[in-house]
């Protein structure tokens, strides 16, 4: 018998608990529920999840204290849910270390899917290990090559500046994952780019020209508006 | 009991930079006046009749007590002190004095009470019209909102009872149509949602700049996730467009655009979104090939008052947008924006907003 996935999850609502522990448990994952941030925490520390969804508005705590406490000493993968009302929360939980976000209301495809990925992304912290083991990404007909800084688009070489070579490579390790504009930004000019995201954007809608068909529905890197962007897996 | 008298004083002694100069400006025009008529001649009867009309203009152009009670303190002294025999001392003894500060006092009381009385009136006018258009739109949402929540607990309660004789199919039909009517739903309260935001704090939004195709880009996404039969064209220009916006919002709008054109247009093969710069503001147009707006509709169409006008559209068993237009005249405007519908000579209808590039604030 395969060992199953540990998911906790952290919501007050009961019935939304209810149906997302449902979809869980029928998809073969252990479930537990924590009403209260507290009592999450405690169970974070004791049974050592495998990943927690964690509802961003709790009646003792806010979630975002929750993911700094547990970030102190774990990288065990957080997936926040949100409300639309609270766009600002996602930022600071994504910035804070969380490993992505879905936004209420969500259907079971997405929430399935977005689970997968952050168990997978734990296995392979610190970035995609296809790419650190071959230096080579792909995804459908993207292929990155990281030791030769070229990147390909449906077999054509594609010329970028080191700039933009640098933000697709970064998407590309870290594929599936959203990556916020702060963390593309200090990663790419240093602590000191933080706030101004003007520099990236138009970057961003330049590779857009060179990688997409269409750049009004790419392909290979979406954006999440008003958090960042995320590289196709 | 302590914060209520806070809140009375507050509201008798209201200051305001405003009010301060409307009060210097006139008592400082008083004594001049006063001045050059001591100048020019010796009577001194029309010195009490300048000051009383310089504290009823106070107290009629500035907010609460304390402007015009402060005028005729200074109206008092002066006229005692310096336009009265004798001039430029005290003379408290004086015959008459009483009597002029009476006067005066009661001038203002009189009026400041009156001004007060008045604007609280107005106050109280556009409250009720405001309460008015709120009720109205809040008859026409819980109308929109009954309709899906009988079919939704219609349906269910129909499968949870029915569970042995319905068919496997039958069973996922009803579900389907809980999915769908719950879908609707979910756009009704963001409609809601976008806005309480806007309405709050004066048509405040919170603008960032955004390069224009990423947010289109964000709201295909969430059509074709909900359509994906539907034929999407989309003309972009080459160049990168940034515009000032608060995303979420224009997002919302185009979400509605595009899915009233799904709803209400009939007899249509494909929607076409537009985007283009245009002088100083860039121009989204989504448009689609069906059999257009009717004619009658145009001029209310993103009116709450209208909302009703969708009764004869879902003759057709089709759901209204409800509030989806007018939340999307609200967004666009609080962008400093221009919306407008209109059909197309080649046919279909047609949905255009601006939004300005520049950094202006409004």
């Amino acid at each position: 018998m395969a060992i199953k996935n540990k998911i906790l999850i952290v919501e007050d609502e009961a019935s939304i608990a209810n149906f997302v522990s449902t979809i869980l448990t029928v998809n073969d994952y252990d479930v537990m529920i924590a009403a209260r941030g507290k009592e999450a925490y405690s169970i974070i520390t004791s049974q050592c999840p495998d990943l927690v969804i964690l509802d961003l508005g709790l009646p003792d705590m806010e979630g975002i204290e929750l993911i700094k406490a547990t970030r102190e000493w774990s990288q065990i993968p957080i997936v926040v849910v949100s409300a639309r009302s609270r766009e600002r929360d996602k930022v600071e939980a994504l910035d804070l270390g969380a490993d992505d976000y879905i936004t209420k209301p969500f259907g079971t495809s997405e929430l399935l899917a977005r689970i997968r990925m952050a168990l997978r992304h734990a296995v392979s912290r610190g970035g995609n290990s296809q790419v650190i083991q071959t230096g080579i990404f792909k995804t459908g007909d993207l292929t990155i090559d990281y030791d030769k800084w070229q990147v390909f688009v449906r077999g054509e070489n594609v010329h970028l500046t080191q700039n933009e070579f640098k933000i697709v490579s970064l998407l590309g390790l870290h594929a599936g994952k959203v990556l916020t504009y702060d963390y593309i930004l200090q990663e790419l000019w240093g602590p000191a780019a933080k706030g101004d995201n003007k520099i990236l954007r138009v970057n961003m809608a330049n590779i857009r020209r060179k990688l997409e068909k269409n750049p009004a529905e790419p392909e290979y890197i979406f954006t999440e508006v008003g958090v960042g962007y995320r590289m196709a897996e | 009991m302590l914060k209520k008298l806070g809140k009375q004083i507050k509201r008798i002694c209201l200051v305001s930079w405003q009010d301060t100069y409307v009060f210097f400006c006139i008592s400082g025009s008083a004594i001049i006046i006063c001045l050059l008529l001591q100048r020019i001649g010796k009577s001194d009867i029309h010195i009490s009749a300048i000051f009383t009309l310089a504290v009823m203009l106070v107290s009629r152009m500035t907010n609460g007590y304390l402007y015009g009670g402060l005028a005729t303190v200074l109206g008092v002294f002066a006229v005692n002190y310096a336009f009265t025999y004798p001039y430029y001392s005290f003379n408290f003894s004086l015959s008459g004095y009483p009597v002029s500060f009476i006067t005066m006092f009661s001038v203002s009381l009189i009026t400041c009470t009156m001004t007060s009385n008045i604007k609280m009136q107005e106050q109280m006018r556009m409250e009720v019209e405001r309460e008015k258009i709120k009720a109205t739109l809040l008859r026409a949402i819980s109308h929109d909102l009954r309709t899906p929540l009988t079919a939704i607990i219609g349906a269910t309660s129909t499968v949870l009872e029915n569970k042995d004789e319905l068919s496997d199919e039958k069973q996922r039909e009803l579900l389907e149509e809980v999915v769908e009517e719950s879908r609707w739903l979910i756009q009704m309260v963001e409609n809601l949602l976008s806005i309480t935001k806007i309405n709050s704090e004066e048509m405040k939004i919170h603008k960032q700049e955004e390069v224009v195709e990423e947010v289109l880009s964000d709201a295909i996404h969430k059509f074709r996730v909900r359509y994906p039969k539907v034929k999407l064209v989309v003309n972009l220009p080459e160049e990168i467009l940034i515009v000032p916006m608060d995303a979420m919002l224009i997002v919302q709008v185009l979400n509605n655009l595009l899915e009233n054109a799904v709803i209400h247009a009939i007899n249509y093969t494909k929607i076409e979104i537009s985007v283009k710069e245009k002088g100083e503001s860039v121009e989204f147009i989504v448009a689609d090939d069906g059999n257009g707006i009717y004619p009658e509709l145009l001029p209310h169409i993103f009116d709450e008052k209208y909302l009703n006008r969708t009764q004869h559209q879902r003759s057709d068993g089709t759901k209204s947008m409800g509030i989806g237009l007018s939340v999307c005249w609200s967004i666009i405007r609080a962008h400093g924006g221009e919306i407008s519908a209109s059909n197309r000579p080649e046919g279909g209808a047609e949905f255009k907003f601006t939004l300005p590039m520049g950094e202006e604030t409004k």
